[in-house]
């Protein structure tokens, strides 16, 4: 019975997980043939934005360059640009220029001091809207989950009565066997008590016929003694004892 | 003048959910791709229409704020570009102001 269990339970992973494969696999419910997903897939929003390069240029430029000028070659052309527009006073030093250097020296600076700990107050809000917003849907599919799940175990449970029905027809049939034995001994230990009794009531009988017959004898053999014989035996004790007085 | 209404070209049984950044319609060769003897017949291709010209310019604005601006963790990059594009298209508008605050004459 354990091993039928067994085989049972393995069956059933085996179909749920075979279910679980085909819903993670199945389309959305409206299947919409002109749709182009090839040329127009559907745009997702990006959780991280494109990498860039000593905070605001972007990595592309650096890898766009790499292989005619390898590793340096943007920093070359920047350093170049930079040097060509200052020497020929197309970018004038002006006196804002100064405080333009000092405003982006704070600006680093203040950049690096709070941005990990502004980044993670917003990591955490966003965290809790986005849990807010998709509680709904992932509550429901929870819910779902769970159900199947619990129908699942029932239908698993449905299937095992059969093997409890099969377990009470074999204490019905122990039940009876045992119910059969007892009357066995029932009728056994009746037969025995009549036969005692036949065999107690000979052996009274037998008794009561030997005391009886006994009794009757001697009183019969008590009877027949006269009063002759009675004096003539007590003689003859009496001779009998002296004899053996002078023998001792 | 249509207002608020999407392209004429956008169809949402081919192209799903509208997406600003994306061109709905006929595909051409990539400006990057054109050759350059094909060039001329590119720009003959264009769109010349003003309203074109906004549309091309919406398009690039939601490509670049889609990059940086859009991303579930964004970071500072965004504010520091436009700090910077506003820097160099202020200085260009200037130009003359600073053109005439040269403190050299002659130069290499």
């Amino acid at each position: 019975m354990l091993s039928r269990l067994a085989a049972r339970s393995i069956r059933l992973a085996h179909t749920s997980s075979s279910a679980s494969q085909a819903a993670a696999s199945a389309t959305p419910a409206t299947t919409n043939e002109e749709r182009n997903e090839v040329d127009f897939p559907r745009t997702k929003r990006p959780i991280h934005p494109a990498p860039v390069r000593m905070g605001f240029i972007p990595e592309t430029w650096f890898e766009l360059l790499y292989s005619k000028t390898g590793v340096t070659g943007p920093y070359v052309l920047g350093t170049g640009l930079i040097t060509y527009l200052v020497s020929k006073e197309i970018y004038v030093i002006e006196h804002e220029f100064y405080s333009g250097v000092i405003m982006a020296m704070m600006a680093a600076y203040g950049i690096k001091k709070f941005g990990p700990t502004v980044a993670a107050t917003l990591d955490d809000q966003l965290a809790k809207e986005k849990e807010e917003m998709l509680s709904g849907r992932n509550n429901t599919i929870k819910a779902l989950t769970e159900g199947i799940a619990a129908s699942e175990l029932s239908a698993e449970q449905a299937k095992g009565q059969s093997l409890l029905f099969q377990a009470k027809r074999d204490n019905i049939g122990l039940q009876l066997e045992a119910a059969y034995r007892q009357r066995l001994q029932s009728v056994y230990a009746e037969v025995k008590k009549r036969l005692d009794y036949q065999l107690e009531k000979s052996n009274v009988e037998k008794r009561f016929e030997q005391r009886h017959m006994v009794d009757w004898i001697v009183q019969n053999v008590r009877q027949s003694i006269t009063p002759a014989q009675e004096a003539a035996s007590l003689k003859q004790c009496i001779t009998d004892l002296k004899a053996l007085a002078a023998r001792a | 003048m249509v207002w608020g209404e999407y392209p004429a070209e956008f169809n949402p049984k081919v192209h799903g959910p509208y997406d600003p950044a994306r061109f709905y319609g006929k595909k051409d060769t990539p400006f990057t791709q054109v050759r350059l003897r094909e060039l001329g017949s590119w720009l003959a291709r264009r769109n010349k229409t003003p309203r074109a010209a906004t549309q091309a310019v919406s398009r690039a604005w939601w490509r670049w704020q889609q990059k940086y601006l859009l991303p579930e963790k964004m970071g500072v990059a965004p504010f520091i570009q436009i700090a910077v594009g506003s820097m160099a298209f202020f200085y260009l508008i200037n130009y003359t102001k600073y053109k005439a605050h040269r403190t050299q004459k002659y130069h290499w």
